[in-house]
C-alpha cells in the first residue's frame, strides 16, 4: 500500500478548514477496504476538496502503529483541526464518524 | 476461543478508548498490533475466515450486480431480465423509459410477471402479446436457443417498427430469459407497394411482408388457423429436393437459401427468400415438393403454417392468394435473373449481388456467411470466392472475417455489382 495514497487539498481557498486525517489499515483485508470505501464517500460527499487523507498499511508499517498508539485495524485518527478524534472499525456508522469528524455538531 | 479472547485481553490492557474494544466485539476488525513486541497479527486466523471469505464473496457480488445494472442502463437498447416463471428481475433504464409510454409490456414493473401480462395484453397489442409470450416459453422450455419477433406500432410520428429478441442464459439453477428491444426500420413504410392499402392502423404486426400485407383480420384469421412463429438457426433445413413441404415458412428476419443440387456437383443457389417472401410457395399451386433443398443461411425467426391449413386459408383467403401470386411472379423473376446473371456475369459482381439482396433480407450491414456457403451458393470453388472477396475488401467495400461480413459501402458495393441487382432489388 502506497503512503501517503491522498494528498487532496492542494491549494485549498483561504476560508475553507482543512480536515487532515489518518487512516491504519491492514491492506486486502474486508473492513479495512469497507473502512476506505466509507470514508471515500463521506469525504466526496461532505469535504469535497478540503481534506488530506494518509493510509498507513500497519502490515508494513507496524511500528508507525504503536507510535501513534493505533492497536487496532482499521482505525481512523482525526488530527486537525482540534478536538482529534479516533474511530475504530469499518466506519460503516455514518453519523458517528461525521460527529468524529466534527462535520456534524452533537446533538444537545 | 482462546485466541479471539487473548486479543480482546491485549485490546483492553492497552486500549485509551471504548472504540477499539466496540469495533472488535462487532467483529469489525482486521488486525491487531502488539505495541510490546511491535508488530502487526492479521485475524485471519482465530476469527473465522468462512465469514471474511463470504463477506468478501458477498461484496463481490454486489459489486458485479452493481456494475451490470450499470452497464446495462448505458445502453439505449431496451433490457430485460426475466427469470424461468417469467418474472422482471432487472430493468435497464432505456427498458423503463420506453415502457412508460408505449411498447409491449408497457409498465411492467421488477417483481411483477411480463408473460401474463403478454397473455392479458388488449386491444392493438393483443396479437403481438400472444406471439411473445409463445415465443419466450419456448426460450425457457428451451425448445428456441433465440426467438426474435418483429411488429409495429402507430405512433403520433407515423409507424414504428420494433424487434424484439428472447435468449436464454444459464442463470443459478434455472434458465434466465434476457429480453431485448429495438427501434427497427419499418419495413412497409421503407418500402411503399403499389397495391392499394388499408389504413396503416389496421395493418398485421409482423415484418414478414406478405403477411403484413394483409389486413389485421385476415392476419388474425391465419393465426386462428395454426400460423405460429418459429425460431430458426443457421444451416437447418426446412425441406430438401423432392420432400414433401410440410409447412409454409414466412421469414421475418432470417434468410432462406433454395438450392438445387445437379448430379455430383455441391447444391447451388437459385433463389433467396427472406421478409419479402415465403418459403414453399408451390403449396399454393397445389404442388407438393420441389426439386431444391430451403437451406436457413441467416438465422431468425420466421412464422410458419402447415401445409394443409395454409391451402384451406388460401381458399377462404382472396387477399393472401393475391399476395401470393405477385410473390410467385417476384421469385420467378428473381429465378430467371440468377441463372442468366451466372452464366454472363463475373463472380466479384455476382458476390457483390449476393451480398447486397442479403443485406436487403436481414435489414443489416453485418450478417455471418462462410466462404463454404458462399462458394455453394454461387456455384464456385472456394478459392474463387477468396479471391473475390478480398477484391471488395481491397476496394474498402466490405469487411469480411471469419465467415463475418460488413458492409462498409453499400453505394459502391451497389455500383460493384451486376446489372442484375437493380431489376431483383426488392424482390
Amino acid at each position: 500500500m502506497a503512503r501517503p495514497r491522498r494528498k487532496a487539498a492542494k491549494s485549498p481557498p483561504a476560508a475553507l478548514t482543512v480536515v487532515v486525517m489518518r487512516l491504519y489499515i491492514a491492506a486486502g483485508s474486508t473492513n479495512s477496504v469497507k473502512a476506505v470505501a466509507n470514508l471515500d464517500a463521506i469525504c466526496r460527499e461532505y469535504l469535497k476538496e478540503g481534506y488530506e487523507l494518509e493510509i498507513v498499511d500497519v502490515i508494513k508499517y507496524p511500528l508507525r502503529a504503536v507510535t501513534d498508539g493505533v492497536l487496532v485495524t482499521p482505525s481512523l485518527a482525526k488530527l486537525s483541526p482540534a478536538p482529534t478524534a479516533r474511530v475504530a472499525g469499518n466506519l460503516s456508522d455514518k453519523s458517528s464518524l461525521l460527529l468524529a469528524l466534527g462535520i456534524k455538531a452533537p446533538v444537545k | 476461543m482462546d485466541g479471539e479472547a487473548n486479543f480482546r485481553d491485549m485490546i483492553r490492557r492497552f486500549a485509551q478508548s471504548a472504540h477499539a474494544l466496540q469495533a472488535f466485539d462487532a467483529g469489525e476488525v482486521d488486525a491487531v498490533v502488539d505495541p510490546s513486541t511491535g508488530s502487526a497479527i492479521l485475524l485471519g486466523g482465530p476469527q473465522s475466515p468462512d465469514v471474511a471469505t463470504r463477506n468478501k464473496a458477498e461484496r463481490a457480488l454486489q459489486q458485479s450486480n452493481r456494475f451490470a445494472r450499470a452497464s446495462l442502463d448505458r445502453l439505449a437498447t431496451y433490457i430485460c431480465v426475466l427469470d424461468s416463471a417469467g418474472t422482471v428481475i432487472m430493468t435497464n433504464k432505456a427498458w423503463r423509459a420506453f415502457a412508460a409510454n408505449e411498447g409491449m409490456g408497457a409498465g411492467v414493473p421488477e417483481g411483477a410477471n411480463y408473460l401474463e401480462a403478454c397473455d392479458n395484453a388488449r386491444g392493438q397489442e393483443r396479437l403481438d402479446g400472444l406471439a411473445i409470450a409463445a415465443g419466450i416459453r419456448r426460450v425457457i422450455a428451451g425448445e428456441y436457443e433465440l426467438f426474435r419477433y418483429q411488429y409495429a406500432r402507430a405512433s403520433p410520428q407515423g409507424r414504428c417498427g420494433f424487434a424484439f429478441s428472447v435468449r436464454g442464459f444459464p442463470g443459478e439453477g434455472a434458465v434466465s430469459i434476457l429480453i431485448s428491444h429495438e427501434s427497427a426500420a419499418e419495413p412497409e413504410h421503407a418500402h411503399p407497394q403499389p397495391t392499394p392499402r388499408l389504413p396503416a392502423g389496421s395493418r398485421a404486426p409482423v415484418s414478414n411482408r406478405l403477411l403484413s400485407a394483409l389486413s389485421r383480420d385476415g392476419y388474425q384469421r391465419l393465426l386462428g388457423a395454426g400460423l405460429e412463429p418459429v425460431s430458426l438457426s443457421c444451416g437447418d433445413v426446412l425441406f430438401e429436393p423432392g420432400e414433401a413441404i410440410r409447412h409454409v415458412h414466412f421469414p421475418q428476419e432470417c434468410v432462406v437459401s433454395l438450392l438445387m443440387p445437379i448430379g455430383g456437383h455441391p447444391a447451388t443457389e437459385v433463389g433467396l427468400v427472406g421478409r419479402e417472401g415465403v418459403v414453399g410457395f408451390p403449396v399454393a399451386l397445389w404442388i407438393s415438393a420441389l426439386p431444391v433443398r430451403a437451406l436457413v443461411q441467416g438465422a431468425g425467426s420466421a412464422m410458419r403454417m402447415a401445409s394443409a391449413h395454409f391451402r384451406k386459408q388460401l381458399q377462404e383467403n382472396p387477399q393472401l392468394q393475391r399476395e401470393l401470386h405477385r410473390y410467385s411472379h417476384a421469385l420467378m423473376t428473381q429465378v430467371m435473373q440468377t441463372s442468366a446473371c451466372h452464366h454472363f456475369h463475373a463472380l466479384e459482381q455476382r458476390l457483390a449481388r449476393k451480398l447486397l439482396m442479403t443485406r436487403e433480407r436481414v435489414l443489416s450491414d453485418e450478417f455471418h456467411l462462410t466462404h463454404e456457403s458462399l462458394a455453394d451458393m454461387l456455384g464456385v470453388r472456394r478459392a474463387g470466392v477468396t479471391l473475390a472477396a478480398c477484391a471488395l475488401q481491397r476496394a474498402q467495400l466490405i469487411a469480411y472475417s471469419r465467415g463475418n461480413i460488413r458492409i462498409l459501402d453499400p453505394k459502391g458495393l451497389e455500383a460493384a455489382a451486376c446489372s442484375c441487382y437493380t431489376p431483383l432489388k426488392d424482390t
